[in-house]
């Protein structure tokens, strides 16, 4: 199968699917998410639009963000203003293209690909910010605000929680991450594998804009935030970027930590991935919807007093479990 | 700052609960292929002129005691007067009869004022309208509801027969209007 | 430049003036809020009502005795049936109408049965402020909604319509509980309170919850006394006052139940204190469904020209417990059928009084737990 996908032409038709599949995960991602929660709450969710347990719903959402009237308000920095969406959507798209889908099945497979996807993951913060900025609004200033104290804080014990498997597989290769973990998944490994996933999920929850650490998008404190002045096509993709952000993370965190494609025979390893992203998914919305919202000056005092030390020592502890093997 | 064996304790226990009612039942009510039961007490329907089924005759006589008491003001009566009734309850008619449905608040005071039960309210759904004419309750209008509520008396609310003759039921024990004057 | 100490240069950025609301998802309605801000952190805060200003008060001169109750159902929105009972006692009470016993107590079952209700509705509203439409806010809203929901069936079953019940009358009320309405109710309350658990472990129960309203927009005893706050805000902060114990109404006389008070006067203590009534209402509503006196529940002559009762020259004033606090209704008549002035004491205005007090010094994010936990209801803060 890999063999189909080499060069330049095997990597643009497989970019093309994987964008394609990616953006259709990511609306099927909001279908999924609005029935579970919906159960969750005693209600049975989208069931009109695509008449059995409305099927049809997200196609229906997105005509209407499209026929919408895009505004733009007059005081806005308008370049910024227009850009922002795509800084938010391209860089968690990019994201995929490290994504190991099979066995050497990645669009592309970088010796660094993992530092990469973990760059890209986090290069959205940066049409956020641009939103929060030039919408000249002062709910999304203060919405952008948050997110730099927010990002500074969470980004590093995120990355010092993924390093664990980088270490125990001695690479930054993600398929050489994911074939490590032949025999036991990273997550398996005694209290080092379970902490850094801890962390890892945490940190999740507020790169993903999950309550309960939504801060950046408090919608009962700051409106909507960063794209309180967005609508039509470009909240949309402002919608899109946050989805396929958060499956980025999904995917991140099913590759490095669950296994990635690894599974048993019967199927194929790119089902397995997205059975492991969908699962993590759910859990991360149960999460979300059972939790209320921290305050920042509480999430950004966990995220340096507890989670850099613990991910620190954490990282530590896999080095010795590495030197001693 | 709670401990940390506090915090994950209580997290676990909000996602437990969460988790339970993601296994019971909806309370959704998918309301235009499956209605919800409508009680007999119900008063948020429409209003409805009746008239006596033997003789056909209006029952109401014009005196204009819902257009006083009603707080909204929105019922507006004028008299007539007419030939006698043969079942014998005046000689008096409303010449007009508007309720402007649009600002009713359903407090049922012209129900209970009215000494020949002639306004009554319906126990199904006002029809939804496109025009705001279409909430002028006329005279017309009124005393067709009132057909249908012949037809149908299953429609009728049981505010709809005036609350001042269930008070005077002796089965409930409540005094006569006449005791108490 | 070299070897010169370095010169710090302390900018003041100055204020950034917030204009939250009068549209906002957290200020309960149509309250806006001046914030002035330093970062995130609130300097000053400005009330700004009157919003929904509806004029009642000058409305109800113009109307008769008869005609109101059903009016000031439309105050406050979340309880309306406490504000009709408050208006007829000031009329009864004016006008020595008598009220049959039976009349008295089913007051004061529809009264704790629409507390709950209400309670119901400040708690979920409560989750949507401190977890947001997008997070487990919206799950306890669900919950309390499924509850508040089956209450609403109860009292349209009773009734006619699930709200505004207009279930008051000058001299009575307008509807009777049967036995099949009685083992209803009975059952109702099991319902409740088995979900009583569920918000507790969504809400009081959460630390993320508990963090955020621990010490957040502390109220004084003094502080409290001094602005006039009232309800379970007041009994928050260690004042046992509560109009059903202090000047019984209705049938509170003989009717056996706890005030809840609660000393440390933060969000938190306001959230136990008001999650508590919700437990002892349901049990005044089961000692009321199970006791209820016979008789008849509507003595006087039945309704007919509303400009037929007049009430003596006089001034009356009469309150009542609503789920915010005391709730007054002051009536001056000139001997004629329609009040020469009525002045409504509404709680939720008195309430929000605390607001420039005790926002100062909080984050933004603190500003909605305040709020929240103030439980205002705009219709009866503008009247």
């Amino acid at each position: 199968m890999s063999a189909l996908f080499t060069g330049w032409i095997g990597a643009a038709v497989l970019s093309g699917i994987v964008i394609a599949g990616a953006m259709t995960c990511v609306a099927y991602m909001t279908w999924l998410e609005r029935k579970f929660v919906a159960r969750m709450q005693n209600r049975i969710g989208p069931y009109e639009v695509g008449y059995p347990h409305g099927w049809l719903q997200p196609m229906a959402d997105v005509a209407k963000l499209l026929i919408k009237e895009d505004i733009t308000p007059r005081a806005a920095d308008k370049i910024l203003f227009n850009l922002a969406p795509i800084l938010v959507v391209v860089p968690a798209l990019v994201g995929f293209a490290f994504l190991p889908l099979g066995r050497r099945l990645a669009i592309v497979d970088h010796p660094y690909s993992f530092l990469f996807f973990t760059a890209f993951a986090s290069l959205s913060l940066l049409g956020i910010f641009a939103a929060g900025w030039s919408s000249n609004n002062k709910y999304a200033l203060l919405s952008a605000l948050r997110m730099v104290a927010m990002a500074a804080s969470y980004e590093v014990p995120m990355i010092l929680s993924l390093l664990v498997p980088a270490l125990l597989t001695g690479s930054f290769r993600l398929t050489a991450v994911v074939e490590a973990q032949q025999g036991l998944w990273f997550i398996g490994y005694p209290v080092i594998g379970q902490v850094a996933f801890g962390i890892f999920l945490l940190c999740a929850l507020a790169e993903g804009n999950k309550s309960p650490l939504d801060i950046l998008e408090a919608e009962s404190e700051l409106v909507a935030a960063y794209n309180v002045e967005y609508s039509g096509i470009k909240f949309a993709l402002f919608y899109a970027g946050e989805y396929a952000h958060t499956l980025a993370i999904c995917g991140l965190g099913a590759t490095v930590f669950l296994g990635g494609y690894l599974g048993p025979a019967f199927l194929p390893g790119f089902v397995w991935l997205l059975l492991k992203c969908v699962a993590l998914f759910l859990f991360i919305l149960w999460i979300r919807w059972s939790l209320m919202r921290m305050r920042i000056d509480q999430a950004v005092r966990i995220m340096w007093m507890f989670l850099l030390p613990a991910s620190l020592v954490n990282l530590l502890l896999s080095a010795y479990w590495v030197v001693g093997r | 700052m709670p401990s940390i064996g506090t915090i994950v304790f209580g997290t676990l226990h909000s996602m437990r609960m969460t988790m339970r009612n993601v296994f019971s039942k909806a309370n959704t009510v998918p309301y235009p292929r499956k209605k919800r039961p409508i009680p007999g007490q119900w008063r948020a329907g429409s209003f409805a002129l009746t008239s006596d089924p033997r003789t056909g005759e209006e029952n109401c006589i014009g005196c204009r005691l819902c257009e006083y008491i009603c707080p909204s003001e929105i019922i507006k009566v004028t008299l007539r007067k007419g030939e006698a009734r043969k079942n014998g309850i005046g000689a008096t008619y409303c010449d007009v009869f508007v309720l402007d449905y649009q600002a009713c608040m359903q407090c049922e005071l012209c129900i209970q004022v009215c000494p020949t039960d002639a306004i009554v309210m319906t126990r199904a759904l006002a029809p939804a309208v496109t025009t705001r004419e279409g909430l002028l309750l006329t005279k017309e209008r009124l005393m067709q509801n009132g057909q249908k509520l012949l037809a149908s008396p299953e429609l009728c609310s049981e505010a709809t027969p005036s609350k001042i003759r269930e008070w005077t039921d002796p089965v409930r024990g409540l005094p006569k209007p006449e005791e108490t004057t | 430049m070299s070897g010169g100490p370095i010169e710090v240069v302390e900018r003041d950025f100055g204020e950034l003036a917030l204009n939250m609301g009068p549209q906002h998802p957290s200020t309960h309605g149509v309250l806006r809020l001046i914030l002035h801000l330093s970062g995130e952190t609130v300097i000053k805060a400005i009330p700004v009502i009157g919003y929904l200003h509806r004029g009642v008060e000058k409305l109800s001169e113009h109307l008769a005795y008869d005609q109101l109750a059903p009016v000031y159902e439309r105050d406050d929105y979340l309880a309306p049936t406490a504000n009709s009972n408050a208006y007829v006692l000031a009329v009864e009470r004016l006008g020595a109408i008598a009220v049959p016993r039976r009349a008295q107590w089913l007051r004061a079952f529809v009264s704790e049965w629409q507390r709950v209700s209400s309670h119901l509705v400040w708690l979920g509203t409560l989750g949507l402020d401190l977890g947001g439409a997008l997070g487990g806010g919206t799950t306890l809203y669900m919950y309390c909604f499924r509850e508040r929901e089956k209450i609403l069936d109860f009292l349209e079953e009773l009734t006619g319509t699930r709200f505004h019940t207009n279930f008051n009358l000058v001299g009575g009320v307008r509807y009777d509980l049967d036995a099949a309405m009685v083992a209803k109710s009975n059952a109702l309350a099991a319902s409740v309170e088995a979900a009583l658990p569920e918000f507790w472990a969504m809400s009081g129960g959460n630390p993320i919850f508990q963090e955020r309203t621990r010490n957040v927009g502390v109220i004084s005893k003094d502080l409290a006394m001094g602005v006039g706050i009232t309800g379970p805000t007041l009994r928050a902060s260690g004042i046992n006052y509560d109009v059903r114990k202090a000047a019984p109404y209705d049938a509170y006389d003989e009717l056996p139940f706890e005030v809840v008070t609660r000393t440390a006067g933060d969000a938190e203590a306001r959230f136990q204190v008001r999650m508590e009534e919700i437990g002892v209402s349901l049990k005044l509503v089961r000692t009321i469904a199970n006791g209820l006196p016979t008789g008849p529940i509507f003595t006087r002559k039945p309704l007919k020209n509303p400009k037929a009762t007049k009430l003596p020259k006089g001034e009356v004033y009469a309150a009542v417990e609503s789920p915010r606090g005391e709730l007054g209704f002051h009536i001056v008549s000139d001997g004629s059928a329609r009040p020469y002035r009525l002045k409504i004491n509404a709680p939720s205005f008195k309430n929000l009084q605390i607001v420039p007090h005790i926002l100062p010094g909080g984050l933004v994010a603190d500003v909605v737990a305040i709020l929240g936990s103030l439980d205002p209801v705009l219709g009866d803060v503008d009247r």
